[in-house]
């Protein structure tokens, strides 16, 4: 389900969009995205870094915000601006949520802002892959 | 982000190198990898704005390779991302990738350095912009 220009407002909030990340993706995106790093690929890599064990590239999540702002629009090609701070890792078997906010609209461009964010439960308190996310989402006529 | 570089780093990325630019290098928007992309994230069809990290991906290997900068990717972790699409990407074509060392700074020990690539068309019209982030963390004691 998309969005129509004439119908959003500040404030609303884009649909948030959750998966569990795993290793066979992580696999996959490393592929895809053309990133070898062993960081994402070998525990004993992670290790010596510092993590308990590899962590998801920062690409794979904001891949995931993507989809989450390209799904709400409708179209990925509207998307004009995207940008993200990544924070905190995401190992595997957790869950990331994606979400945002618009945060403002300009009618003349029908153009909409969003601050978007990417958060992960963990240990009972809630974290940010990314945060301080943006998107410039320009609407069709 | 917790996890810091492997220990003995102790290179420190080239603050000299800012402003270097690099040889152009060409990027195929290939619809396997489209569907990679789509097959992984989900997402309405056209080409994601994050696609453009596989653009990134075919110069990285040059810029992080590069003795002059000097660049300890071990202890590297990606800080932030920013797409900038001036318009779509198109399935099938070919585009050039033109990387420049935007800025490096160094904070607290950490290396701060944003990496800026231009994509253009066979027109010569710029298509994208994208600024990654990467920062070389200070060696643990």
């Amino acid at each position: 389900m998309t969005v129509r220009f004439e119908d959003l407002r500040v404030g609303n909030d884009l649909p948030a969009l959750a998966r569990t990340v795993t290793r066979e993706d992580v696999r996959a995106y490393a592929d895809a995205g053309g990133d070898p790093n062993p960081l994402h690929q070998d525990d004993a890599v992670a290790r010596m870094a510092g993590f308990p064990g590899i962590i998801a590239h920062g690409m794979f999540t904001m891949g995931h915000l993507g989809a989450c702002v390209s799904s709400w629009v409708g179209d990925p090609a509207s998307v004009v601006r995207l940008s993200a701070q990544f924070r905190a890792p995401v190992f595997m078997g957790e869950e990331i949520v994606a979400g945002g906010r618009v945060r403002s609209l300009d009618p003349e461009t029908r153009t909409a802002t969003a601050e978007l964010w990417v958060t992960v439960e963990r240990e009972g308190t809630t974290e940010f892959a990314i945060r301080k996310g943006e998107a410039e989402v320009r609407f069709p006529d | 982000m917790p996890g810091a570089g492997l220990p003995g780093s102790v290179r420190r990325v080239n603050l000299e190198a800012e402003g270097k630019t690099y040889e152009p290098v060409p990027f195929d928007v290939d619809e396997a990898r489209v569907d990679a992309f789509h097959e992984l994230f989900g997402g309405p069809p056209g080409v994601p704005p994050t696609f453009l990290t596989v653009a990134e991906f075919s110069v990285l290997p040059h810029v992080i390779g590069d003795p002059e900068l000097a660049l300890d990717f071990r202890a590297v972790v990606h800080g932030s991302q920013e797409y900038e699409l001036h318009r779509p990407l198109l399935l099938g074509e070919t585009l050039t990738v033109f990387a420049r060392l935007a800025s490096i700074r160094q904070k607290s020990g950490n290396g701060f350095l944003v990496i800026e690539m231009r994509v253009t068309d066979v027109s010569g019209r710029t298509v994208a912009v994208t600024r990654s982030t990467m920062i070389e963390r200070a060696a643990s004691a």
